[in-house]
């Protein structure tokens, strides 16, 4: 005896304006009676605070309380019996219900400190005597394209430079008294169906340059109490130059989102997600060698560091 | 016995067939109708030679050669697309082109090829890739040493562990794979062994490209139960792909896209480049990012095989945009231009190690501007020109000299003759330590001789070229270089130009030595010069070729040297005695050069040529000056057996020359003889010397010498003895050889029946000991030496000879002898003791077949030279019952022989 | 209709330095289907140069050849014909009927041409035909140095044979012709 809930959709994703589809499958030896079969729909935002940069209130952890945006149940059949063998029941729900004004539909979103997500659960209750049957499956919610703005222009580049001027930390000698000068330019608007696009060059260097790496960010704040708790992680890094490339030749910035791992920038009242992206130049050094890996955004001597905030937006995507 | 009588011109006269005047014959074309040979099939005539080409028997031989030859000519390769055929045999040399020694030394890069164990953990596929970054991936500078075998069988596991993991439907691992694969290509330290690397490797990310593109390609036509809902058309639109197949691409893009390193990530986007059709119309934006990403790998090597797989792959599309490859050439010119010095600052190994690098990077350069200029249309020609710099505006552009050497070899050569002056000045820019720069200058000038330039331009080029390279100390470099121009300057009869480069080459090598480099290229130059100029004079009044000539040593000399002897021999005859001269001494070259003893008679070609020579030398009426020469050839090439043959015939030749020319030679002529007669001696196969003997004896009886023509038989006949038949198959050939020379001795020996000194039949005497003698001799040859001495006495017993050394009057000369009774009773006890040698010979002869022959033989030659008696048609019928029972009776000779003796036996018993 | 060019004694280079060219000029490829040389090339070159004129060359070997492995005598079927080759040095005496005749019953031939003595001769013997092509270059012989340089061109059709001859006479080609059929049937 078993129940399970099949999508219409393989990538399982869906907007607030749409209808979630798709069929419980039971799949029984022998016919059953129930009391009505309903699905639940649940969506949430959960927060948590880890020490990590926090800090501080250790006792906090765990205790900030979920944000709902979405709670409901819809009774797919009323009481009766199934059939023995596979039984598919078609349903059919709309997420947001245009009266219902309840939280945003935020999107699905995997972090560290906060959790978006989505579920559907199918219930088959069967009175006290048998367990009731369950299954329950996550969804991905994409934004709305209508609520959003017409894809914003690439040609919005931020222009950037990097010298040894630029560092807030302390640099190799050789490194300081010799200098060196890297410009770029990056679109730091950018939909999330885009990759990450702009250009880097190298002008002049006097340490030979051993790598140039785009770290993309993401920066999850969560008030508690009066205090904002800010987790900073790399989600992605993309190597664009390896070794001491050319000078004055433009390297492409080209880093493709991953899925999940990124939505769409928000600042909610509780919470916000923000990204970032890092510009990490690593200089030949021999210190380097010696010192395990760590965060590529620690200040080190042998690097030159310079980060951008980047905002990421739904857009109408081309189907 | 008694010798048949005959009378040689009756019976001519009987026998003689009729001729008329032919009126019309097979060869003669009529004159009106010679310009008109080549019309064959419009033009019919009755003549049985223009039928010709009509006719079955000739024109099937033609017609089955064209087609063995097609069946042969059909490449095996043909199905593959030209693209694919022409990479997999690209690859095929490159792997071959770098040896390799049997250990790859790596670094920790590469330490996918050392792990011995291979274990996979499984994961999920909505797992975020980053685990497919090794994390140990710290880059040290440990090297460590794999054999090239265990690293090739490590890539073959990788591969088959790609194939089943993708069967198994396991993507991620399938990936995951492919991405180690490709992160050795990281670890350029292997250096020789890189292009092997990159092709194994590159052959994985192939399939895996494959592999993706398949699946995808079927989810647009099948649905996840497998029922084909659609086909997609060969040049389909991304209209036409489903959103579910989109979106197992963008995934698979996005997996590739989270690769961390730049690399591996270039790499795998491109195995999966193809699929971006199914995403994207135009996916040449996509090639522009990728060619621009290449330029953030710094190592030249790796990027420079990073493009080669660029190109590769971007040839996929079906059309493949030029800018593309354009720009990678570009790139890779401004990567080597910081990576490799100036000429100037050259220091050493570093320079040495970097020549190396230039080495495995070259076949990239070449493959990458091949395709630019095997693709590019007429239009997009000048275009492409302006992108690599060699438009409008060249005396600005700069090139690497690798790069500027495959765009030389690669470019069409009107554009290279059209702006010959201005590529000349680029390869004098371009003076790096990538490429020899006088190796440029060598293509420049063998580009330009493919098409022949304006007069004009090639007079400003060589200026220039003799300008320039006049600066090279090197005289190797300096041969070179001149060795390629010179087919132009031939050409365009730029005299003052082969003089001023002759000239200098005298010049520069007056002092000093010239090695085998310059030997070689020297030689080039000779050849070039001789083919060029029709006459042998023309070559010989160069200034200094002479000079230069002497300065050649070893093979290449006596290359030229057969050279100008191919072209000396070429005409019908040599006439100027300066030219002879010449020859002569150069000829002496040869011959000191050479080892003639140690040479193969089909090889020998110096022998034949001089030979060749010595027979082609005519100095007309001037006889006793052309006997000189021979005298000093023999001085000069008496060491060389063809050459001696050859100055017999000339000596004798030009004794029946003098001959027919005039009354009073008889010193002359004898001058010749003697000089045969003492050049005879020394030749080393007795067979020629034996027939060389013999025509030296002819012509001393044209001559009438007849004394001499005597004591060159004697020698022969005693060089007979002083043949050794060897066992072996050599042996029986040679054996047959000498018995037809020997025949012919007999019937020369009708002109010379008897030497007064010696007795009437002198010769045929000594000749039936010398078969007596013999050890070696074989009862067959015994038997036909034997027969050919019982018809020569048969002869000279005529009262009428059949033939006279006697100015050439044919039949009817008198025997001297004839009615001396003593004479004859010598020749007929003569011939009674060679009936009764010749019966007791047959019955030596231990093969059944071979005893019957000589039997019909032998009884023929009797009824030839005896008027049939009781006495002979006895020995004669002995002979058949030998002969029948040895042979078949369905025999045609037996059948012929038995009814001759019958219809012979008749008039026997009508006496 | 085949047509088989018969020649020989050429001797060249030793005792002439090439063709007459005015045989050359007549002898162009693709017309003549056999060649059949008595021998006395003596070179390879000439024996190359056989070959441009068609390539079914048949060759027997006379004293001065280069080349050693010609065989001594030859024998081909051409149509209605069986012919018989040999340079006939060996002949004894040089151009003897009865020794001649005797080489033809061994070979058994309808056609027997042999060279040697630089004289063309056509006979018909014992009904067999013996014929002489001469030199073609005219070189001097074992008997004299009176030479014309001579060559044979056989029409062979059906049981018919048209000998031509062609004799360079004081520098003109003259041409004669030979007609005879065979009678006997010889039953191969």
């Amino acid at each position: 005896m078993a129940v399970e809930i099949r999508l219409s959709r393989t990538n399982r994703i869906y907007r607030p304006s749409e209808h979630l589809q798709g069929q419980i499958i039971v799949n029984s030896r022998s016919s059953i009676s129930h009391y009505g079969i309903s699905l639940l729909l649940n969506g949430s935002v959960n927060l948590q605070v880890r020490g990590g940069s926090a800090g501080v209130i250790e006792s906090v952890y765990g205790v900030i309380k979920p944000i709902s945006i979405v709670n409901r149940s819809i009774e797919v059949r009323p009481s009766g019996k199934l059939p023995s063998g596979t039984t598919e029941i078609p349903f059919s729900v709309i997420l947001r219900q245009p009266d219902e004004n309840l939280g945003k539909f935020y999107e699905t979103f995997h972090g560290t400190d906060i959790n978006i997500q989505y579920l559907v659960t199918v219930g088959i209750s069967r009175g006290y005597l048998h367990k009731s049957l369950s299954a329950t499956i996550e969804f991905i919610v994409e934004s709305d394209t209508a609520d959003f703005l017409e894809r914003p222009l690439s040609s919005e580049m931020v222009i950037f430079y990097i010298t040894q001027d630029t560092q807030r930390h302390p640099l190799l000698p050789e490194l300081k008294s010799g200098g060196f000068r890297v410009t770029g330019k990056m679109a730091t608007l950018c939909s999330l169906s885009d990759p990450i696009t702009g250009e880097l060059t190298v002008e002049a260097s006097a340490v030979p340059i051993s790598s140039i790496d785009i770290h993309l960010c993401r920066v999850e704040s969560v008030i508690l109490g009066e205090r904002i708790i800010t987790e900073t992680s790399v989600i992605q890094t993309t190597q664009i130059a390896d070794g001491d490339v050319c000078r004055n030749i433009a390297l492409p910035i080209y880093a493709i989102l991953p899925r999940l791992l990124t939505c769409p920038t928000v600042f909610a009242g509780p919470f916000s997600i923000e990204f970032k992206v890092y510009t990490v130049i690593t200089f030949q050094s021999e210190l380097s060698k010696v010192h395990p890996k760590t965060d590529p955004r620690t200040p080190r001597l042998w690097l030159a560091i310079e980060s951008l905030p980047l905002e990421l937006l739904r857009c109408r995507s081309d189907d | 016995m008694e010798f048949r009588p005959r009378d040689y011109s009756a019976e001519a006269k009987l026998f003689l067939l009729h001729r008329d005047r032919a009126e019309t014959d097979p060869l003669s074309v009529p004159s009106s109708q010679q310009a008109n040979i080549a019309d064959d099939q419009i033009v019919k005539y009755d003549d049985p030679l223009r039928a010709s080409d009509d006719d079955a028997t000739v024109s099937g031989v033609y017609l089955e050669d064209t087609e063995n030859s097609s069946a042969i000519g059909v490449p095996s390769e043909s199905a593959f697309p030209p693209a694919e055929r022409d990479w997999s045999s690209f690859t095929r040399f490159m792997m071959q082109r770098f040896s390799v020694s049997k250990l790859v030394s790596v670094t920790s890069v590469s330490n996918a090829i050392l792990k011995v164990g291979k274990t996979y953990e499984r994961s999920s596929t909505d797992k975020h890739l980053e685990e497919l970054e090794d994390p140990q991936n710290i880059t040290e500078n440990e090297v460590k040493v794999v054999t090239r075998q265990d690293y090739i069988n490590r890539l073959r596991e990788f591969k088959d562990d790609l194939v089943r993991a993708w069967n198994a439907s396991d993507r991620v691992t399938s990936l995951k794979i492919s991405v180690k694969v490709a992160k050795l290509l990281k670890d350029t330290s292997v250096l020789q062994f890189y292009p092997t690397l990159f092709v194994l490797v590159t052959e994985i990310l192939d399939m895996l490209g494959n592999f993706v593109w398949d699946r995808i390609r079927s989810k647009t036509e099948f649905t996840e139960d497998g029922a084909r809902f659609c086909s997609l058309p060969e040049h389909f639109k991304i209209k036409d792909i489903c959103q579910n197949a989109k979106e197992t691409c963008y995934n698979w893009f996005c997996k590739v896209g989270a690769i961390q390193e730049l690399l591996p990530r270039i790499y795998l986007e491109l195995a999966l480049l193809p699929c971006w059709q199914f995403l994207d119309d135009q996916p040449v934006v996509v090639i522009q990012r990728l060619v621009m990403m290449a330029r953030g790998i710094a190592d030249p090597l790796a990027s420079a095989y990073c493009r080669l797989y660029l190109t590769h792959c971007a040839q996929k599309f079906p059309s493949c945009d030029i800018g593309l490859l354009v720009s990678c050439v570009n790139d890779t010119n401004a990567q080597l231009k910081h990576f490799i010095p100036a000429k100037e600052t050259k220091t050493g190994s570093s320079t040495d190690s970097k020549v190396l690098l230039v080495g495995v990077i070259e076949p990239t350069i070449e493959y990458i501007v091949k395709c630019i200029f095997k693709n590019v249309s007429q239009r997009q020609l000048d275009g492409t020109l302006v992108a690599l710099g060699l438009g409008r505006n060249m005396e600005n552009s700069q090139c690497v000299s690798i790069v500027l050497h495959y765009i030389l070899k690669e470019l069409p050569v009107e554009v290279l003759s059209s702006k010959a002056m201005e590529f000349l000045h680029l390869i004098d820019r371009s003076n790096d330590s990538s490429f020899r720069q006088f190796l440029n200058y060598r293509l420049h000038g063998l580009r330009l001789c493919e098409r022949r330039p304006p007069v004009d331009i090639v007079d400003a080029v060589m200026h220039n070229v003799l300008e320039v390279i006049a600066q090279n100390e090197s005289l190797d470099e300096y041969l070179t270089v001149i060795d390629a121009y010179l087919d132009i300057v031939l050409q365009n009869h730029l005299d003052s130009c082969v003089k001023t480069i002759l000239d200098a080459i005298s010049q520069r090598t007056c002092n000093r030595g010239i090695d085998e480099n310059g030997l070689l290229s020297l030689q080039s130059i000779m050849g070039k010069l001789l083919s060029h100029y029709q006459h042998l004079e023309d070559v010989f009044a160069l200034s200094h070729f002479l000079e230069i000539l002497d300065l050649l040593v070893g093979r290449p000399k006596g290359i030229i040297i057969i050279s100008i002897l191919k072209m000396a021999t070429r005409s019908s005859y040599i006439r100027d005695p300066a030219t002879v001269e010449l020859l002569f001494e150069i000829s002496q070259a040869l011959n000191d050069s050479f080892d003639f003893a140690n040479m193969k008679d089909d090889e020998n070609q110096p022998a034949h040529l001089l030979s060749r020579f010595v027979q082609l030398v005519d100095f007309g009426k001037e006889r006793e000056r052309h006997l000189a020469f021979l005298v000093e050839c023999r001085g000069a090439f008496g060491t060389i057996d063809e050459v001696k043959d050859t100055l017999v015939h000339s000596s004798n030749g030009l004794a029946v020359k003098a001959l027919k020319d005039a009354k009073k030679h008889g010193n002359f002529v004898k001058s010749c003889i003697a000089f045969s007669e003492v050049t005879l001696p020394s030749i080393s196969t007795h067979i020629k010397q034996f027939n060389l003997y013999l025509e030296t004896a002819e012509v001393a009886l044209l001559g009438g010498l007849i004394s001499h023509s005597g004591e060159l038989i004697d020698s022969a006949i005693s060089c007979l003895h002083n043949v050794d038949m060897k066992e072996g198959s050599r042996a029986a050939a040679d054996a047959d050889l000498l018995l037809s020379s020997i025949q012919k001795l007999c019937s020369l020996l009708v002109m010379l029946p008897g030497n007064p000194d010696h007795g009437s039949a002198y010769f045929p005497k000594i000749l039936v000991s010398f078969v007596n003698d013999i050890p070696w001799m074989t009862p067959k040859m015994r038997t036909r030496i034997l027969c050919a001495i019982l018809s020569l006495l048969a002869t000279c017993s005529q009262n009428r000879l059949p033939y006279h050394a006697d100015n050439g009057l044919f039949w009817g000369s008198n025997n001297v002898f004839f009615g001396d009774l003593a004479y004859l009773h010598e020749l007929v006890s003569l011939s009674e003791l060679i009936v009764e040698n010749l019966v007791n010979a047959i019955e030596q002869e231990s093969s059944g077949a071979a005893r019957g022959i000589l039997a019909l033989e032998v009884c023929d030659s009797f009824l030839s030279s005896f008027t049939l008696k009781d006495e002979t048609y006895a020995i004669c019928s002995k002979l058949m019952e030998t002969a029948k029972l040895c042979m078949s009776d369905s025999n045609k000779y037996l059948q012929s022989t038995f009814q001759r003796l019958e219809e012979k036996s008749q008039s026997l018993v009508k006496c | 209709m085949v047509l088989v060019l018969a020649l020989g004694d050429l001797h060249i280079p030793h005792r002439a330095p090439d063709l007459p060219e005015k045989f050359k000029s007549m002898l162009v490829p693709g017309k003549i289907q056999h060649i059949i040389c008595t021998g006395n090339l003596c070179i390879k070159e000439v024996h190359d140069y056989l070959k441009t004129i068609c390539p079914d060359l048949h060759i027997t070997r006379g004293e001065y050849d280069e080349e050693t492995r010609y065989p001594e005598t030859k024998t081909l079927t051409i149509g209605q014909f069986k012919l018989g080759l040999g340079h006939g040095h060996q002949v004894i005496p040089w151009g003897d009927l009865d020794s001649l005749a005797m080489m033809q019953r061994q070979l058994d031939v309808d056609i027997l041409v042999t060279g040697h003595t630089h004289q063309f001769t056509a006979y018909k013997h014992e009904g067999g035909v013996v014929i002489n092509p001469g030199s073609a270059t005219g070189a001097y012989s074992s008997i004299t140095y009176d030479v014309n340089p001579s060559f044979v061109l056989m029409d062979i059709d059906g049981l018919r044979v048209v000998v031509y001859v062609y004799e360079l006479i004081d520098g003109e080609v003259k041409v004669d012709k030979i007609d005879f059929k065979k009678t006997t049937t010889t039953g191969h």
